[in-house]
């Protein structure tokens, strides 16, 4: 009990400090960083719910990413209804969406439901390009987002300031979310599902509705995310918020960070992000010449061209050094560190 | 007065393999039934037809009043009838307690509640002291109790128990025996797969053989035991065994 509290209190405090960096910070380079790494929290928290809890990979995501921008876009676009009002309803279908593909697909066991919730979201990726009257193709959509206007209160969402707190609200939003799952009658029934489907099964848990439930949570959450990308950027495309590699990403963030955990997605989105945001701007390339690599030689020129665009296969390398020696992720490998360290002090 | 469960004329085919044939008998409430048989007689296919694992080929399974057959395992179990698996099926990376806890939540409203419930069943089998180990860690012993314990969480009228014995030492068979025999006094109903004869004897009221998917008798222990067709079919093997 005191262990919670001391979390809490230490949780509460990161919180202040977060909400206090703005006033710090006015580099709006690190500040979109800052709205990078909470979109990829509330992201990984969202697919975790059902793909760390509940055991079922989905690598299809992108799909209810999609509909939540693709939908506030539109009604913007079309109707003139603003993202925070359009994105319920982007919500509702990707719910609508998830039910239905989970009312095929969780009758099945294994990798079925990877497999179709792939080609799920790229039949949406494929929807989004030839359906042009709605989505305007591979051009995507381009829109001007309006001011936040409620009673005294009016928000321009111009800078990163405004996007940076909205981005703060829905990451502790999702991490609560996650939180409150866990320890609920839902979680319970969503991690002894991934455990042992038939145990389960046989100690009155209802399977297919318990998936259902998970994964309707995750896709509303993640049309949220996909609702403030859209907001933040002003602009989507197919590839952008539909592509494979969006899906992926969110596994990625789960399993680099430690699955079916609730700290464990905010720790892969810092990696990821950082990661991603150092490969881009070379610093890898530029902390390989400052230890020593001859930035001349025919080796430092081809870092130096190719390292920026090797985003993919560090990638890849960090999954695999993480699932061959870290298989709990960072966090289990922390929490194994602190563990060890504290028997040893017992023992001492 | 009706029994708890009735099987009646159960039939369940594989392809051309006939699993159960025809196999009837009733449980009534309070006792335990011996279900015996050789390997491969169809007793954990039985199992698994009267808990919704498997559908019917054939034939009806009354539980309190209700038809059961083909209906699914979780709305058994809300039903109140449980099972235990021959190969124990621990949920691995969940402690012991919360594996106890996803059996209680069955008939309770909340977490805490069932957490309540759950330490109560853990220390009926005696594993209060490992509700915070990781149940995937537990050796073979604890796993068959937890596994039990589980099942018990979930308030059942029935319980039924496959093999719980199985690759026990005399100790642990004791434990169990003697936990299976408390869950009697607290007037649950129970079936019983066990190979252990003497575990057998001493548990039940009454006895179903089962040979070659087919019900070959069933009687009291001592009638059974003294039925020359189960000594040839079953008996006579396993007592050449000890």
């Amino acid at each position: 009990m005191r262990l919670f509290r001391s979390r809490q209190a230490w949780l509460g405090l990161l919180l202040i400090a977060c909400a206090l960096l703005p006033a710090l910070i006015k580099s709006p380079y690190a500040l979109h960083l800052f709205i990078l790494v909470f979109l990829t929290v509330m992201l990984g928290e969202s697919w975790n719910i059902i793909g760390g809890f509940g055991g079922q990979y989905s690598v299809g995501h992108a799909a209810y990413f999609g509909i939540g921008a693709y939908t506030s876009m539109i009604l913007l676009r079309d109707h003139q209804i603003p993202p925070w009002f359009g994105v319920w309803a982007g919500m509702a279908i990707a719910v609508a969406v998830a039910l239905v593909i989970g009312a095929i697909c969780f009758r099945l066991r294994g990798p079925y439901f990877v497999l179709a919730s792939i080609a799920v979201a790229e039949i949406m990726r494929n929807g989004a390009l030839n359906w042009k009257g709605l989505t305007n193709g591979a051009e995507g959509i381009l829109a001007e987002v309006p001011p936040f206007v409620l009673g005294p209160l009016h928000i321009d969402f111009v800078g990163k300031v405004p996007y940076f707190y909205l981005g703060l609200i829905l990451a502790v939003m999702s991490i609560v979310a996650n939180a409150l799952v866990r320890v609920s009658k839902l979680g319970y029934y969503l991690q002894a599902v991934r455990e042992d489907q038939d145990a389960a099964h046989s100690l009155g848990i209802p399977i297919a509705l318990t998936k259902n439930t998970g994964l309707a949570i995750s896709a509303a959450l993640t049309a949220l995310g996909g609702g403030f990308y859209a907001l933040y950027t002003g602009f989507i495309d197919p590839a952008g918020v539909l592509g494979i590699d969006v899906s992926i990403q969110l596994v990625l963030v789960c399993i680099i960070g430690g699955i079916g955990t609730v700290a464990g997605p905010i720790l892969g989105a810092v990696v990821l992000v950082v990661l991603s945001e150092a490969l881009r701007s070379n610093l890898l390339a530029s902390a390989l010449f400052a230890v020593g690599v001859p930035q001349g030689s025919a080796i430092g020129q081809f870092l130096k061209t190719n390292l920026a665009q090797a985003h993919v296969l560090v990638y890849g390398i960090l999954v695999v050094v993480t699932v061959l020696f870290m298989p709990d992720g960072f966090l289990g490998f922390f929490r194994a560190i602190v563990s060890r360290r504290k028997r040893a002090e017992a023992n001492s | 007065m009706t029994a708890l469960l009735q099987v009646k004329n159960v039939s369940r085919y594989f392809g051309g393999l006939k699993a159960n044939e025809d196999v009837s008998f009733e449980v009534p409430q309070g006792s335990i039934l011996g279900l015996i048989g050789p390997n491969g007689a169809g007793k954990t296919t039985i199992f698994n037809c009267i808990t919704g694992f498997l559908g019917l080929s054939r034939g009806e399974i009354f539980f309190d009043g209700n038809s059961i057959g083909g209906v699914q395992p979780d709305r058994i179990c809300k039903l109140g009838m449980v099972r235990t698996f021959q190969k124990v099926k621990p949920l691995a990376r969940l402690s012991v307690l919360d594996n106890v806890v996803v059996g209680a939540l069955c008939r309770t409203r909340s977490p805490a509640q069932a957490r309540a419930l759950a330490r109560e069943q853990l220390e009926l089998v005696h594993m209060g002291h490992r509700a915070d180990a990781l149940a995937g860690g537990l050796p073979i012993g604890e796993r068959k109790k937890l596994e039990v314990a589980r099942a018990l969480a979930t308030q059942p009228k029935m319980v039924l128990l496959d093999e719980v014995m199985g690759g026990l030492n005399p100790a642990e068979s004791e434990d169990l025996i003697e936990l299976i025999l408390a869950v009697k006094k607290r007037g649950l109903t129970q079936i019983v797969i066990e190979h252990d004869m003497k575990a057998i004897m001493r548990i039940s009221d009454r006895v179903v053989v089962l040979n070659a998917g087919r019900k070959l008798a069933e009687g009291t222990p001592q009638e059974v035991v003294a039925n020359p067709a189960v000594v040839e079919a079953y008996l006579g093997a396993a007592l050449a065994e000890d």
